[in-house]
């Protein structure tokens, strides 16, 4: 549906984009992850055809956005970051500007625009002028201005910023609601937000991608080691030497809580790091059967997002050094 | 043209849901008319033409005071990325924008219409001047607006907006004055004289106020008109933030 290729944007002297691609197909949503400042805003903006790449091509739904930018952009809503509001205006009044500006007009109009405020919960507002609206508020009258032509893509530049948990979990679920039938990109700095809304995500830092897969793939890129969490009633030194001699463990690393070697339940715990196509659990399992040792607690332990995506900022800053 | 008629809408509303619509046109009255009352009844002279000579300065102040916000505005709020990823030309947000404008200045200039009809009650003025030097103000108007959309696009804030708006539109009134064509004919001979024959507005603007209709100035007024109206659409293509 969206096709992103070698896009490079410089901004004077300073490179906003570095040979970006990616792509997303009919129906997906795709997170968009960097820290501020890493070109998410830049991708959309040359995306939603506001900005020109000096070098690439960006097609949607199959159409170049260079050679026919008005066919796509009747393809796509947008929000941008900073939601483009007129605050001497009514959320009817602006709503319907927005529509009649794509070409929308009398029943399909009245009709969207009931859909809209539903969807958006902004029932309550709708006659209020703009000025007088929450931050929360706002930003759904921006996504209601996105929605309004009931277009086959949505790109949203940080939909939630600025709202209370309650609201980001409005926007969230509104945004899986809409999967399936709608090809969505969002951005994001904030990373517990990707997951609960999809699986897919592109990471961006300093102009270039430096991920793009599945949240629980992103890890096997981003980290040399799977990591395994035990705490056994043993003696520590023991149980450590046994741990190193086994073939799937890379690291052993014991962790303290404050308290050096042992709790005073006389349970260590350790994490444990080997590599991700071995059986780590298993065989650190097997481990402890065999030496009757009092498990108290295994598993594997995941990677959080913070830890992949620092991990990977941290490998791309490397790799340009 | 659906797309020019609803940027239209929302343009031309937007001045008057602010007092200031009301505050500008009032200004606008109360200038205008006052000072040419204040003389009006001295020379005793049954017609407008002290009126529509002082517009060419007063404009110089007023249609970038109308136009500063054209774009300025939109690209401090963020609506101007709305705007251009609407499906619809940039030259269409633009006339539509600029349509308005020029819409408000013309209400306002149709507020000064009690003076010619005033003075055809007092005495037996010549009408054909009044229409065409009411012609040439529509004319000037359309002109500086041009001028001043164009410069409100050029900046980020209202103010630097007006003032280099009202910079723009002296330097057109300027070059068009006699003393200051003579000036710049000492320093380059023929320069200066050529800018005030083409550039210059006074030479195309005065035979009007005397009720002469030149098919070479409206020419004038117009192709300065979209000049400027088209930097303004290259402009916006070619941005590149």
């Amino acid at each position: 549906m969206i096709e992103v290729r070698d896009v490079t944007k410089n901004f004077g002297t300073t490179v906003a984009l570095d040979s970006v691609s990616f792509s997303i197909g009919q129906g997906e949503i795709l997170g968009f992850l960097g820290p501020n400042g890493a070109g998410k805003s830049t991708t959309m903006k040359i995306i939603t055809s506001f900005l020109a790449p000096d070098t690439g091509a960006v097609s949607v739904a199959g159409i170049d956005v260079l050679d026919q930018p008005l066919a796509v952009r009747g393809k796509i809503g947008y929000l941008p970051e900073n939601v483009p509001l007129y605050l001497d205006m009514n959320v009817e009044e602006y709503l319907t500007f927005v529509g009649r500006a794509r070409g929308l007009s009398g029943g399909r109009l009245q009709e969207r625009l009931g859909w809209c405020v539903e969807a958006c919960g902004l029932r309550t507002e709708f006659k209020k002028p703009v000025q007088e609206l929450s931050k929360g508020y706002r930003q759904r009258t921006g996504l209601a201005q996105a929605l309004i032509h009931d277009p086959d893509v949505l790109i949203l530049d940080e939909p939630t910023s600025g709202l209370d948990p309650l609201q980001i979990l409005g926007i969230r679920d509104l945004i899986k609601s809409l999967a399936g039938q709608k090809t969505i990109i969002f951005s994001t700095h904030i990373l517990q937000e990707v997951q609960p809304v999809t699986e897919r995500v592109v990471v961006i830092n300093e102009g270039k991608i430096i991920a793009d897969g599945m949240v629980g793939e992103l890890a096997h890129v981003a980290m040399e080691n799977n990591r395994v969490f035990l705490a056994v009633k043993q003696d520590t030194a023991t149980v450590e030497t046994a741990l190193r001699e086994l073939p799937a463990v890379n690291a052993v690393a014991q962790i303290v809580d404050g308290e050096p070697r042992q709790d005073p339940a006389g349970t260590s715990r350790f994490e444990i790091r080997g590599p991700f196509d071995q059986d780590l659990v298993g065989s650190v399992a097997q481990l402890v059967r065999s030496k009757q040792w009092d498990l108290v607690e295994l598993h594997e332990a995941p990677y959080s997002l913070e830890d992949t995506f620092i991990a990977l900022t941290k490998q791309s800053q490397r790799g340009v050094a | 043209m659906q797309n020019v008629a609803t940027i239209f809408r929302r343009e031309f509303s937007a001045y008057f849901i602010s007092p200031i619509a009301y505050i500008f046109i009032i200004a606008f009255l109360v200038l205008n008319s006052g000072l040419f009352m204040t003389t009006f009844f001295l020379n005793s002279a049954a017609d407008m033409r002290a009126f529509f000579g002082n517009l060419p300065f007063f404009l110089i102040f007023f249609i970038p005071a109308v136009s500063m916000r054209l774009w300025a505005e939109d690209k401090r709020r963020g609506t101007f990325e709305l705007l251009m990823t609407l499906p619809m030309r940039a030259s269409e947000v633009m006339l539509g924008k600029y349509f308005a404008a020029l819409a408000f200045y013309l209400v306002a200039l149709a507020g000064t219409l009690p003076i010619p009809i005033m003075i055809n009650l007092l005495g037996n003025p010549d009408g054909g001047s009044m229409v065409s030097g009411y012609i040439g103000s529509a004319l000037l108007g359309a002109l500086y607006m041009s001028v001043g959309i164009f410069t409100s696009g050029l900046m980020r804030d209202q103010i630097s907006a007006i003032i280099l708006g009202i910079m723009a539109c002296f330097l057109l009134f300027l070059v068009g004055h006699v003393a200051v064509a003579a000036t710049i004919d000492g320093w380059f001979p023929g320069f200066g004289s050529l800018l005030q024959q083409y550039i210059g507005l006074s030479g195309h603007y005065e035979p009007m106020l005397q009720g002469v209709l030149d098919l070479g100035d409206l020419a004038y007024f117009v192709a300065l008109t979209v000049v400027f109206l088209a930097l303004n659409t290259l402009w916006l293509e070619g941005r590149k933030y």
